[in-house]
Parts: C-alpha cells; structure tokens; sequence
C-alpha cells in the first residue's frame, strides 16, 4: 500500500519499525505533549479547560475494539475534563499483541481485570510488553476502572452503582449515556447494530459519533484530545440551551440561542470536523 | 433547592432497586408536578426522573403498569402548561415508554375510560407537535409515534395461555373493545407509518430527523413482520444521495455520510436477522446503487486519510517530497521542430541548449574514445529521460513522415498554388497509403531507413504432414483426450450436481460429460458433410482407408465405443447420448440434402437401406458388442433400449436372438413391452417381433403369448387356427 502511493514512500521509510501487530502498544502517556502530531494537527485548538463542576453536563462513553487504547485514551481525557465517561469495546475478545503477530494476547471482556492482564504479561515477557508499551498501557487502564467491557453485554438503563471507583463515574451511575464516541467505522457499525438488536426500549436518543482514529499510542492521544475537544463543544451546546431556556422560557431566545442541542449536533461536528480534518467523523441518532 | 436535594437522594434510592419507583413516584408528583409555583428547573428533573424510571429496565413492567396510570395527568399537564422544550421532550419520552403499558392495561379494563382519555389526550398534542415542533423535540416525536405503530399493529402471539409474556399489540385487542376500535387503530396506525416513511422522504438535510426515523424503524421491521415490507419497500426508495445535487457544504457533506452510513447499519441488521436470501439480494442490490453515487460525489472525503500537506523547503531539491511527477523537471519543454525540410540534427536536437551547438566531428577525436564516452554517457542517463525524449522523437519522426510526402506533392504542383485550399481533404486514408507506397524516396530520411539491420527472423515451414502422419497424430490426440476422459471419471461421478436442464450448456464444465459431448460431436459434426452422400457407409466397420479427415472421425467412433464397451453398465449414458448425436447429425445432414429421411420415422424403418448414416451401424454394433455381456437381470437394457432415439428391425431382431438364451427371454420380453408402452412408433415392429419370437422360440412362448393376447389377439387366433388345421384340433390353446 504504502509503497504504491509514491508520496509515502518516504514516510513509510521514515517510520519503518511501525507496528504491524492488530492491537494497540502504546507506550504510557508521557507528560509532554508531542510537539506536533504527524499529520499537523498540533495547532488544533488546545482542547482546555474542564467543564466546571456544577452545571449540567452530558453523559459520555466512548467505544473502540478491545476497550484497551483508544476508548480509555479517550476515557481518561474525557474524565479527567470532569464529564462523565464510561467505555466499551466492540470485539468478541479483548485482543492484545503477543509475541509473534500470530499468537495474540486474548481475554474475555467483563471479567478479566486490567490488573490480571497486566500481571500477566509482565510474567510472560516484561520486557518485551514494558518496549512495546503494552504494560504502561494498562498500567494507565487499570487506574481508570477495573475491567474492560463489552458493548454488546453492556444493559443501558440499569444503575452501575458498583462501578463507583472509576474515574469519570459521577454522572454515569443511571447506566444511560448522551453521546457514544467510537474510535473506527467498524466500531461505529457495531454500535448502530447493537442498538438495533437491543430494539430501542427505552425510547431514549443517543448521539453516536465516530472519529476514526488509528490503532496505536501516537494516534490515540490526538484522537482523545480531539474527541475531547468535541465533547467539551457539545457539552457547551447542552448547557447553552439548559441555560437560554431557563427562566426566561425558550421562545424568548433568538438566534443559535433558538435551537437545541439536539439539531445543533450536526453542525458542532461538522465545524469540528474543519478543525480536525484528518480524524474523518460519522453520526447517527440512535435510539437506547 | 432544599427540594431538589431531596429528589436527588430518592432518585439514588431507586437505582439501588427498581422497585422502589413505585413508593417513590406517587411521592415525588406533587412537588415536581407542573401545577403549583413549580419551577422550569423541577419540571425538567421530574420528567426527567419519570422518563428514567419507565425506561428503566430493573422495574419490572407489570409494576411500571400500575404506577403509569398514576401520572398520566402529570404529563397531560407538562405537555399543555410547561412551554420548555427540555421538559417537553422527556415527556414524550415518558409518553412513548409508557403507551403500551397504558393500552395494555385497557385492554384488560374496557370500562376505563378515563384513563383512557387521558392517554389519548396526550397522543394528540403529541402528534399536533410533530410537524412543527423543534428539531430536537421532533425526534422524539417520531419516537413515539413508532410506539404507536408498534402497539397498533398486530403482532405474534407467543404464549395465548400467558397474555402478560407477550408482545405487546393489535392481536390483543379483543374486536368488540369499547374503547380500542381494532379496525380504527390499525388505520391509524397504517397513516402514522407513512408519517414516519414521508420523513425519509422528506427534507435530506434535516439528517438529525432522518437517521432518527431510520434508527427507529429497525424494532418495527424485526418486531412486526406484517408491515417490514411496506417499510423496507419504503426504504428501497430512498435515496440519500439527492440532497448531493445542491452544492454541497462541509456539512451537508457529513449530513449524507451519516444518513448513508445509517440507512447501510439498518439494512444490514435486516439482512442479519432475516434468512431469506431474497430479501438480502434486494438489500445488497440498493446498498450497492446507493454507494456508487457517494464515491463520485464524496471524492477526497471518502478516503480515510489524505497524505498530510506537504511542508516543504523549496530551495533544496533533496528535501522535497518526491510527488511521483517528475515530469516538471525531468523533461525539459520539447522545442518544435523548425519549418522547412529537416535534418537528422534537427530532428534529433531536443534541447535549445548551446551546448548541443559543437560540432563532435571537429574535435578530430579517434571513434574508440569517442564510443566509449557514449557508453558511458549512455549507462548514466535516467531512464524516464530517455523514455521521454526517445518518443519525442518517435512523435517528431511519425508526424514528419506523414507531412512530407504530403509537402513534396504541394512542391510539385507550385502551377496550382492558388487553388490551394488546407481545409480541402481530397483524398482519402486509402489513397494517401497508395500514394505514400509510391512515393519516391523523397528525402534523406526515408532512403537511409531500409538499412535497419535486422530482417523478421522466420521459421522455416514444416513440411506438410502426410495422410498417414496425419492419421496418427490425430489418434494420439484423441487417446489423450479419453486419458483424459478416464481421469476425470472418478471426481465428475462423485460431484454429480444437478442438471440446469435446457439452460445447461453442453461441454462447460470439463467434467466427463462434456468431454464425452465434445467427443461425439468431434466424431459426427466435423467432417459432416464432407463425404459423399449417396456413397453412404457400406462396410460397417467403417473403413480407415479413405481419406483422413473423414477416418478421424470413425478413428473417434472406435474409441468413443471402446470407451463404453471398457464399462458398459455404468457409461450407457455416453452411448446414448452419443448415439443421439450421431442421429441428429444423420437428419441434419439428410435434411440438408433435401433427402426427407425416407419414412424412417422414430422406429418405424421399413426402408430398404436403414443403414444410410453412421447412426444405425454405429447404434448395431454398440448393441452387439453390448449383447453377450447382458444378464438376465440387467435393467440397464431396457433404458439402453428406450433412450437411443430411433429403432429399426435390425436392431430389434437382436432381441429375439437373445431371447433364444434360456436365461434372458424374460429381459428380451420385458424391453419389448416396455418398448411398445413407452414408443408408440415403434409398436408395430414390437408386436411383429413378438409373434415371431412367439412362432419360434418355444421357451418364450407362454409370456409373449400373454402380451400379445392383450396388444394383437388376431395373431394367437389365427395361429391356433393354423395349428388346429395343421394338427386337426389336437394342439393345446394356449390362450391364457
């Protein structure tokens, strides 16, 4: 692929060593932030600032294969912004490089714990897992929340009040969420899917966008800033139209004050979108 | 706000148990209720708290039934006196959860019918809002409006024994209900689908709505079978890609994918759920139409990544991005040829350079060090370079042959120069070849082109092959294709798939049976025709010392029927199949002579030369070879017997040569009959054959006797009165 295109084949030589293997290795977060992403993206706005503590926020949950790099790179980001996060993974099973791209790490979803994965490769081979990042990776995982989860068992609707030390838990404890950020256009296929299946019975709406984001450390840390960026966009949206239609009563408003959030999400992604342009975006209404 | 506080705990107590909703409702409703001084703030927490509890799903519904009934004034109220489209929307919210339970609970309680009202009083200020409302509070209109579908509809009944495990719907609902008019509910049930299908219709760039309305048809299509055709027929119709025609903003771009990509999601759910490869092949067909538009319109956004744009040191060639171009420095522009008569120089100079301007020949240089400067010259060039600027001088050189003869012509005829006209086309293609073909070597181009060195090596021609060469070279290909045919043997046996009947095309599959269908049309069609009618085939051997081409196909003959006599139980169908095309070919051919095959219709050949053609001699020897090996009991004869498409006497008589065989009388009685029921043509020669076999063989007398009493009794009759005159009435009737 890389070689065919001829404007890349300088870059695929650059950056030979890249990682072939399904699942993600990236190494920890790094306290510094990369000075400037690969593909430019550096001068995006600085997705800053948190959303204060008592105004209203939106529901959050972001979604990728194996709930192990991009949904908790995200999640973290998302948490430690103070919105509410819980996340999931798509696949059958949680799948992890092993030591030869044929013999993958694999765990089942809901019951396996970071903790235990962890402990387990560090048995295997610390030090190939600490070089590829993997055990920094879900070192970070295990101090989010205990488990990676699978969307498919996920019940929306039903009280996740034993998941009360994750981060980003405040808010989440109804079970239900506002807005589903998934990592890559499969994941985002088997979220809609899997809403079908669950049949719509809480007549509840459910933004889900998708930001495509490449499977590896780098790409998830832009994805998650970005991802951040458009949540903080949306939540403004939300509190903006709690806050116009207050006291003083919606039809009193005017302008962009006029419209809900709802019908705005569409635009918020769209000019996101022009902030972003190399994370291609998706979304749907869907039903809970 | 000390309130509040105090909602906030009890909404805590409910997520620890489902069951708590029911104490906690009834005590929550009259201070979030919309009546007194309730502010917008309680108003959205308690539809909120409301939409939470019925959508929840650890409250069991037969309890989430009792409590609905209780706050249907609360939401009444919050739909006419709280103008808050937040409010508004959670109670509609709230309505969609709980219509069901509410009608569910009617159907059981006919007489309710304030509660009832209610309900309906709800659902119509919920259905005036839905064409008019915000965006936001629209979706959940439509929402509620497929609930209504979804309860109005009929559905399955599961368990009739255990109406509270079943869904929820038309089926239900008794017919002479007081309040639920069946007939009227599935009506309006009908209008409120269509609603729903006129938004996907509607407006494209409203895609909030749409993908709302398409997320939500999924439960309809897989929970009421009776209307998912209406509704994927609905769908097929649908076309996301119109809202492309107007000039298409970042936004409305993103709006198609998204309703594209949501419209694929739904159908694909469809097609998992439902087996039916019917449907699926409809749902692939308008997924497949419905991507191509998109690739055209969505050009650079389709693709997943763009490369990153290029920063770049201009300056510096080596740190420029190489963009597979190369053309902008690579080939320098190509300065045109001068007018006027051209030389080699000219014509080869491609660069205005002045360095192309020294003369090399005045260098006085010795020509070795002058070629081996060439060649090392030669091996640096770059090859693209040398591409280029060789077929610029292709170009140069193709276009000044077809200008100059052309140019000479206009010389020639200076008298005429005023009668010149360019854009007069006098002659056409063909005549400038012939003129070109005659035209002198007119410059010094073209007399030094036949110097090229290297003539078009030929083989030198084989000598042709002699009859006998020919002969046998065409048998060794022949035996190599019935290697080849016995090779595949075994696998085409086992992986016998059914036949396409007519559609199936003969010899398209390499298996035995089209070999063997190639085989004997080799052996009939070839050389039909070729040999001389009236000569017909005397020998029946056939004879292998007549001209070649013909003996190829007896040569063919022969093995085709080695082939079926290696096993002949099991390759009866490739004698018959190939002794229906000799029969064919043998029509075709007499047909094609204007000879009407001389009354031999379908086994009535009476004719005095039945052996006109390859297909009796052919279907005679088959059968004689075939003959001594028949048992008693194979059955296989009689199909042999049935399927060959012609008999004549000839071959019949054969049965009653093997009738004398003790053992096989009943096999030869048994093909007659079955000849006479299945070939009507053939009858009369069966019931000859039969009276003589009758007549003759003594052992085959009692059952011939027994078919012929029923097909032709005249014959038993007038035989016993022969035998009673003959023997004076002493012979026995053997009648029975």
């Amino acid at each position: 692929m890389a070689t065919a295109d001829p404007r890349l084949r300088s870059r695929a030589q650059q950056q030979q060593p890249a990682p072939v293997a399904p699942p993600p290795p990236p190494p920890p977060p790094a306290e510094t932030t990369p000075a400037m992403g690969l593909d430019g993206s550096g001068d995006a706005p600085e997705s800053s600032g948190t959303s204060s503590d008592d105004s209203f926020k939106l529901k959050f949950c972001t979604v990728c294969a194996s709930n192990q790099n991009r949904s908790m790179e995200a999640h973290l980001q998302l948490a430690t912004a103070q919105l509410p996060t819980i996340s999931f993974g798509t696949g059958s099973l949680v799948r992890l490089p092993g030591p030869t791209i044929n013999q993958p790490n694999v765990y089942n979803f809901n019951s396996t714990t970071y903790e235990a994965i962890h402990k387990e490769l560090a048995d295997q081979n610390t030090q190939l897992y600490t070089q590829n990042g993997l055990l920094n990776m879900i070192g970070r995982n295990l101090n989010i929340k205990k488990y990676p989860e699978r969307f498919q068992d996920w019940m929306p609707g039903k009280p996740r009040l034993d998941h009360k030390g994750d981060q980003g838990y405040h808010g989440t404890e109804s079970g239900v969420v506002d807005v589903i950020f998934t990592c890559e256009e499969r994941c985002f296929d088997a979220v809609l899917e899997d809403l079908h299946n669950k049949g719509g019975r809480m007549n509840r709406p459910v933004h889900v966008l998708n930001v495509d984001i490449k499977d590896n450390h780098e790409e998830a840390r832009v994805g998650g800033q970005a991802i951040l960026d458009l949540a903080l966009s949306l939540n403004n949206a939300a509190s903006e139209e709690r806050k116009a239609r207050g006291e003083t009563g919606w039809d009193r408003g005017s302008g962009g004050a006029r419209q809900g959030f709802d019908e705005k999400v569409p635009e918020i992604v769209a000019a996101w979108q022009e902030r972003w342009p190399t994370l291609p975006a998706l979304w749907s209404l869907a039903w809970f | 706000m000390q309130s509040l506080e105090q909602l906030k705990k009890a909404r805590e107590l409910a997520w620890t148990d489902g069951r708590y909703y029911i104490s906690i409702i009834p005590a929550v409703l009259p201070i979030v209720g919309p009546n007194a001084n309730a502010s917008v703030e309680s108003c959205r927490w308690g539809s909120d708290f409301l939409e939470e509890a019925f959508a929840s799903p650890i409250w069991p519904p037969d309890e989430k039934e009792t409590c609905a009934l209780g706050v249907l004034p609360t939401l009444k109220d919050y739909l006419s006196a709280v103008d808050d489209p937040i409010t508004v929307k959670s109670t509609i919210q709230v309505a969609a959860s709980i219509y069901p339970l509410v009608y569910r609970y009617i159907i059981s309680h006919p007489n309710d019918e304030e509660h009832w009202q209610h309900m309906t009083a709800i659902k119509e200020d919920i259905l005036r809002r839905m064409d008019t409302a915000p965006p936001g509070v629209r979706i959940c209109c439509v929402k509620f409006v497929q609930q209504v579908v979804l309860v109005q509809t009929p559905g399955m009944i599961a368990d009739p024994r255990r109406p509270e495990q079943n869904d929820i719907s038309l089926a239900l609902v008794p017919r002479d209900h007081r309040l639920l008019p069946y007939a009227q509910l599935e009506a309006q049930a009908h209008g409120l689908l269509d609603r729903l299908l006129d938004i996907i219709h509607g407006d494209h760039s409203d895609a909030l709505l749409i993908t709302a309305t398409l997320n939500c048809l999924g439960m309809l299509i897989q929970r009421r079978p009776l209307i998912a055709n209406r509704i994927l027929s609905g769908l097929f119709s649908f076309n996301p890609s119109k809202l492309a025609n107007s000039p298409l903003t970042p936004a409305s771009r993103l709006a198609l994918k998204s309703i594209e990509r949501t419209t694929r999601a739904l159908l694909v759910n469809v097609t998992r759920r439902a087996n039916d490869p019917n449907l699926a092949g409809r749902i692939n067909h308008y997924l497949e139409r419905m991507s191509r538009p998109r690739t055209d319109v969505q050009d650079e956004n389709s693709k997943k990544r763009p490369a990153p744009g290029e920063l770049t040191d201009g300056l510096d060639p080596a740190k420029r991005q190489r963009l597979g171009a190369t053309a902008s420095n690579g080939s320098p522009a190509i300065p045109p040829l001068p007018a006027g008569p051209v030389s080699y120089r000219d014509l080869f100079l491609l660069t205005s350079d002045p360095v192309a301007s020294v003369d090399v020949s005045s260098l006085q240089m010795e020509p070795e060090r002058m070629l081996d400067i060439l060649t090392r010259l030669l091996t640096s060039v770059d090859r693209a370079r040398f591409e280029t600027a060789l077929n610029a001088v292709r170009g140069r050189y193709l276009t000044l042959s077809k200008t100059a003869p052309l140019a000479a012509n206009t010389v020639v005829a200076v008298d005429d120069e005023d009668e010149y006209e360019p854009d007069f086309e006098p002659e056409d293609a063909e005549q400038l070849v012939n003129r070109l073909d005659n035209a002198p070597p007119d410059n010094l181009l073209q007399e030094r082109i036949p110097s090229a060195p290297l003539a078009p090596y030929k083989l030198p021609d084989a000598p042709p092959l002699t009859d006998q060469e020919v002969l046998k070279y065409g048998e060794m290909t022949i035996q190599r294709i019935f290697g080849m045919l016995n090779a595949s043997e075994e696998y085409s046996m086992k992986a016998k798939a059914a036949k396409g009947g007519f559609n199936r095309l003969a010899a398209s599959s390499y298996d035995r049976d089209s070999w063997v269908t190639i085989l004997s049309r080799l052996a009939t069609r070839a050389t039909a025709g070729l040999d001389d009618p009236d000569e017909g085939i005397k020998s029946e051997q056939g004879s292998f010392a007549r001209k070649g081409s013909f003996a190829i196909s007896d040569l063919i003959r022969e093995y085709l029927h080695r082939y079926i006599m290696y096993d002949w139980r099991k390759r009866i169908d490739a004698a018959v199949s190939w002794l229906n095309e000799e029969w064919l070919s043998d029509k075709v051919q007499s047909m094609s002579l204007g000879m009407n095959g001389n009354g031999s219709v379908n086994g009535h050949a009476t004719a005095a030369s039945p052996l006109k053609g390859n297909y009796f001699r052919c279907a005679l020897k088959l059968l004689d070879s075939i003959l001594p090996f028949v048992e008693g009991t194979d059955k296989v004869m009689l199909r042999f017997m049935s399927e060959i498409p012609e008999l004549n006497r000839e071959l019949l008589r054969r049965l009653v040569k093997m009738a004398e065989d003790p053992e096989r009388v009943g096999l030869s009685i048994m093909v007659l009959k079955y000849l006479y029921m299945v070939k009507p043509p053939a009858r009369e020669l069966c019931v000859e054959l039969l009276a003589e076999m009758w007549r003759t063989n003594d052992r085959a007398r009692g059952p011939a006797a027994k078919e012929l009493a029923k097909w032709k009794p005249e014959v038993l009759q007038e035989e016993n009165e022969v035998q009673m005159e003959t023997t004076n009435g002493a012979a026995e009737v053997t009648t029975s």
